[in-house]
């Protein structure tokens, strides 16, 4: 052809003329020219099998036609292809009487019945009647192959989707087939349940009833569900959600596949909390403390609890008000407390993280990379939390990209971590020396060296262990800064709307928009009237200065210090020695229960407005349910509380929020309300502008344990007694107690048995624990999970110190 | 004259046959496919041939049936599969009896009675739930204190015959197409379609004194 492109071929589909990619798969070049081929295991982010023989299509390479399977024969040129031919249309009959030989026909009670691939092509290609009587394969009804999800065989079809998604996708091939011939199945190894993080996503490609997850089982039928589509906020990756709902409750999530974040995926906590909105403990009336007796809260009207809340804030002063959180609201919610909080309260104590992120003039400051860069750079370095258990689904994307050859990923970190199966090289460090470790990498002649000069590097920087100090990440970013300067940055902050909320201004120092405080943009100044000029102080000077009586009023947005900060004897003294802690928050918290005033406010599901995930893509959130009581959205309680400080903040809705927003941040300028409304915000809207500096402080190398201490290192587990993982009933049992790991020699130098129970003695607290031992940990090290259960590690950290040791004894 | 000729009419009808009853001392015998409330059948053994699937919701013109399953117990058992009926309502100020959940029911759970007289006091006896739908343990419909049975009334509840199939279709004619029921057991086969609807002549009337008998 005289307009060839390399790498393109022509071919033709049903007599039109298709451009292709070479090697593209013949399936995959018709979806794209609008011509469907009925399918069942083939799927797209996935590799094909040609398992199912559905796909079969008549193509013609210039022999004449022949039936071949789409999804494994590649484009060549001059292809032609017919899908409608009569030869194809026998071989989809044929198919279809095979596959329900023994496929049962007990759709009315099977939860995939009204939206099953199955059904649905048996009724758009089947033949109508099975001329098979005999009796079909019969299996034990459902057998739960994990706390999620259940596996019923007889349904089963043999696609290979599940256990190629468990293998390729999730690295966790917990289930195979098993047997052969007739009576092949797909199950789960003796004694180990499909215990994956992403186990959901098995039931949602499951292309017939065969996978069911409990949380769903016959909560609704299709036809019952009303559908929007929406961001997931459960941490912040930002991934896009199908949310599903009957007659008021959310039942379901479904993994959107697009392709800036997820790819359809979705891990197990995203796609079950749904349970948590549903709970019945909800709070869904305003909380006042009963004047009379202080362990009582009482209900009370909002009328009521917004004066208190507005006498509180007025007492206290613009000096004597701290507010923490902010990560769980959305966009506008948290502007709306941004402004409230410095045009009218006039203070600058406020901070959307709880001591367990990064200063956000750093988050601002760094040279932004997307998920897509990360999955093409020539070398992903990883210096931060397990991926796998705090950010699930860039573990998944990360994981995928270093499978294929697209990126090598390094990690450094004090203690395994769930990303080492797929890791070029993991570097294990001491707790808070990363930076030492990777400047002596940089300085050695190590081919690593080279290839992170010279090539392309994404760096995903967190908070490794809740036990150090954000130093540690301090130290990492500047010497990445300082050495390697073409590098880019993720940061790998976990709480849902953080970024967000950090854009919004909800951290000292920082404005909406990315600007400094001593630098707001004019359109801010003219809107707002006033800005503090100094900055002021972060959760931990909040919490320090609570706990020393400066601070009396503490706002916490959606925080529960008690479980998240990582101290949690200054948490417990701030809220004991505040005089008003006033809560707006879903459910009654550690720390809410503790409060004088509590607000309810509405949850995911309920609320519409925006999101913004790591990279800084900013999604839209769609509302589906009412929300119960008289909660209200964050940023109405804000209005109705300027209006009793004697001001006005002078917001109607999300919608004017956002044209506010638009106006007065000016890394978001651009972003229109029209561009959110569009089809292009599905994909997320990157902001990647920013204005802010960061001065990197001199940071001092960790002080060396001594000999008796064991170094304590901390992690999130992605089930942990975080809200809305201990509200949903589905997923509360998944969160396991919390057990102490420290290396085998460590142990026996003490004489302690691993599985016993041992005194755990820190600076802050001494508690009694089980320990085990566990070789893959360095010596001299201990790793207890940070919030587990009955358990938080927060009890042994002090927030001010480097680095946290601890002390092991035989009780 | 003429005006007269009004009043030969109804001279003439006095020795004719009275085409009224009593109603509803007296009432005609009902087409075999007449559509009254709903019952909820049961299995010989006792257990409910629901399953909870919302068909007959999905399919409802009116919108006013309200399903919704769950895990049948394992211990006590509501239904034989995996899944039985735990809700189920239906708002007879909304139905219109077209019968299409009979029709679109896989387990021949619903079918309608020829009970009709039912009125109510308030808009909530009008929401007929588990309790009065699910036939009792003779597998007969319960009666319920606004609804006026003679008896009889309630014989055949689930007498029906589909439109679609499986006697509607001329094949199944003669053919048993029932799972055997509380109270009935396995019924004798629709005979299909009938030509015409009988005579009035053909149907009994229970009589005055009949119907106070039998109450």
């Amino acid at each position: 052809m005289s307009d060839s492109v390399p790498n393109e071929v022509s071919v033709n589909i049903n007599g039109a003329e298709v451009r292709a990619k070479a090697g593209e798969m013949l399936i995959a070049a018709a979806d794209r020219a609008g011509v469907h081929i009925p399918r069942f295991c083939y799927h797209e982010r996935m590799s094909s099998v040609g398992m199912c023989r559905m796909c079969l299509v008549d193509v013609d390479t210039g022999r004449g036609p022949m039936l071949q399977p789409s999804c494994m024969v590649p484009v060549a040129e001059g292809m032609s292809v017919d899908t409608q031919s009569e030869d194809t249309k026998r071989a989809q009959e044929g198919i279809l009487e095979f596959l329900l030989v023994n496929h049962p026909l007990d759709c009315p009670v099977c939860d995939k019945g009204g939206e099953c691939p199955l059904q649905d092509q048996t009724m758009a290609y089947g033949p109508g009647e099975s001329r098979f009587v005999e009796e079909k394969r019969h299996y034990e009804k459902p057998i739960p192959i994990s706390d999620l999800v259940h596996l019923d065989r007889e349904r089963c079809i043999l696609c290979d989707r599940c256990t190629r998604f468990a293998d390729e996708i999730a690295g966790d091939p917990l289930i195979h087939f098993t047997e052969r011939g007739n009576s092949t199945q797909v199950l789960t190894f003796p004694d180990e349940p499909f215990s994956s993080y992403f186990s959901g996503n098995t039931v949602q490609i499951c292309p017939v009833g065969a996978l069911t997850a409990a949380p769903y089982r016959f909560k609704a039928r299709p036809w019952d569900l009303d559908q929007v589509e929406s961001t997931c906020t459960t941490c912040s990756m930002g991934c896009r959600t199908a949310v599903q709902s009957s007659r008021n409750e959310l039942v379901r999530y479904l993994g959107v596949d697009i392709e800036s974040v997820n790819h359809g995926w979705l891990c197990d906590k995203g796609r079950f909390n749904f349970e948590a909105t549903n709970s019945e403990e909800r709070l869904t009336v305003p909380l006042i403390r009963d004047p009379n007796d202080e362990r009582q809260l009482l209900g009370s009207d909002w009328g009521s609890a917004l004066a208190n809340a507005a006498e509180a804030i007025l007492d206290a002063g613009s000096d004597g008000i701290g507010i923490i959180g902010g990560s769980r609201l959305t966009n506008e919610d948290a502007y709306a407390w941004s402004k409230l909080a410095r045009s009218i309260i006039r203070t600058d104590n406020l901070d959307a993280q709880l001591g367990d992120g990064l200063p956000a003039e750093l988050v601002h400051s760094l040279p932004p990379a997307t998920i897509a860069d990360a999955c093409e750079a020539d070398t992903v370095l990883v210096v931060g939390p397990d991926l796998k258990e705090e950010l699930a689904i860039l573990h998944l994307r990360l994981r995928g990209a270093a499978t294929k050859g697209h990126t090598k990923v390094v990690e450094i970190n004090a203690a395994p971590s769930g990303c080492e199966p797929y890791v070029e090289r993991a570097i294990r460090c001491g707790s808070g020396e990363a930076a030492k470790y990777l400047g002596e990498i940089l300085n050695s002649d190590d081919d690593l060296a080279t290839r992170l000069r010279e090539g392309s590097v994404v760096a995903v920087v967190g908070r490794s262990s809740m036990a150090e100090s954000d130093h540690s990440s301090i130290a990492v970013a500047a010497l990445i800064r300082d050495e390697l300067p073409h590098a880019t940055f993720l940061t790998a902050l976990r709480r849902g709307n953080v970024r967000g909320a950090l854009d919004m201004g909800l951290a000292p120092g920082v404005l909406p928009g990315r600007t400094a405080i001593d630098n707001p943009s004019s359109a801010l100044d003219d809107i707002w009237g006033y800005t503090p000029s100094m900055k002021g102080l972060d959760t931990t000077g909040m919490l320090q200065a609570a706990a020393e009586g400066k601070i009396r009023t503490l706002v916490l947005l959606g925080a529960d210090p008690l479980s998240d900060f990582p101290d949690r004897n200054l948490a417990a003294e701030a809220i004991q020695r505040a005089e008003t802690v006033i809560s707006l928050d879903n459910f009654l918290t550690a720390s809410s229960a503790q409060a004088d005033i509590i607000l309810p406010t509405t949850a995911y599901g309920e609320q519409g407005g925006t999101t913004t995930n790591l990279e800084g893509r900013i999604s839209r959130l769609t509302q589906k349910i009412t929300p119960p009581g008289s909660v209200r959205d964050d940023w109405m309680i804000a209005t109705e509380l300027a209006w009793r400080l004697g001001g006005d903040l002078n917001l109607t809705s999300k919608e004017q929020i956002w044209r506010e927003i638009e106006q007065v941040a000016p890394s978001h300028a651009g972003v229109t309300v029209e561009r959110i409304m569009s089809e292009e915000a599905r994909e997320g809207i990157l902001v990647q502008e920013s204005s802010v500096e960061y001065i990197f402080p001199s940071v001092q190398e960790p002080p060396i344990a001594d000999g008796y201490g064991l170094r304590l290192i901390s992690g999130r587990k992605l089930w942990d007694a975080s809200t809305t993982t201990s509200m949903s009933p589905s997923l509360r049992p998944l969160a396991e107690a919390p057990v102490l790991k420290v290396h085998p020699t460590d142990l026996q130098r003490l004489g302690i048995l691993s599985g016993s129970d041992v005194r755990v003695i820190s600076t802050r607290s001494t508690e009694n624990l089980k320990a085990v031992a566990d070789e893959s940990l360095e010596r001299g090290t201990a790793l207890l999970p940070f919030n587990q259960p009955g358990f938080g590690a927060n009890r042994f950290i002090d927030a001010t110190a480097a680095v946290n040791d601890i002390r092991i004894e035989t009780l | 004259m003429g005006y007269l000729d009004g009043f030969k009419v109804t001279f003439k009808k006095l020795f004719e046959e009275r085409v009224t009853t009593e109603y509803p001392k007296e009432k005609r015998p009902k087409p075999p496919r007449f559509h009254g409330r709903h019952v909820l059948n049961r299995y010989e053994d006792g257990m409910e041939k629901c399953i909870g699937c919302e068909l007959c919701a999905g399919v409802c013109p009116a919108k006013c049936i309200y399903v919704r399953g769950a895990d049948n117990p394992e211990t006590e058992p509501v239904s034989p599969g995996e899944r039985y009926g735990y809700v189920y309502e239906i708002n007879y100020l909304r139905c219109i009896h077209c019968d299409l959940c009979v029709e679109a029911c896989p387990t021949e759970a619903i079918t309608e009675s020829k009970l009709f007289e039912f009125s109510f006091a308030n808009r909530s006896d009008a929401i007929y739930t588990k309790d009065e739908l699910v036939v009792d343990d003779d597998g007969q419909p319960k009666r319920q204190p606004w609804e006026l049975w003679h008896d009889g009334d309630d014989l055949a509840t689930s007498g029906w015959m589909r439109a679609t199939a499986p006697s509607g279709n001329p094949d199944y004619q003669n053919r048993v197409g029932w799972s055997g029921e509380l109270g009935y057991g396995v019924r004798a086969p629709e005979t299909g379609q009938q030509e015409k609807f009988p005579e009035l002549s053909d149907l009994d009337f229970l009589t005055e004194d009949q119907a106070e008998e039998q109450h």
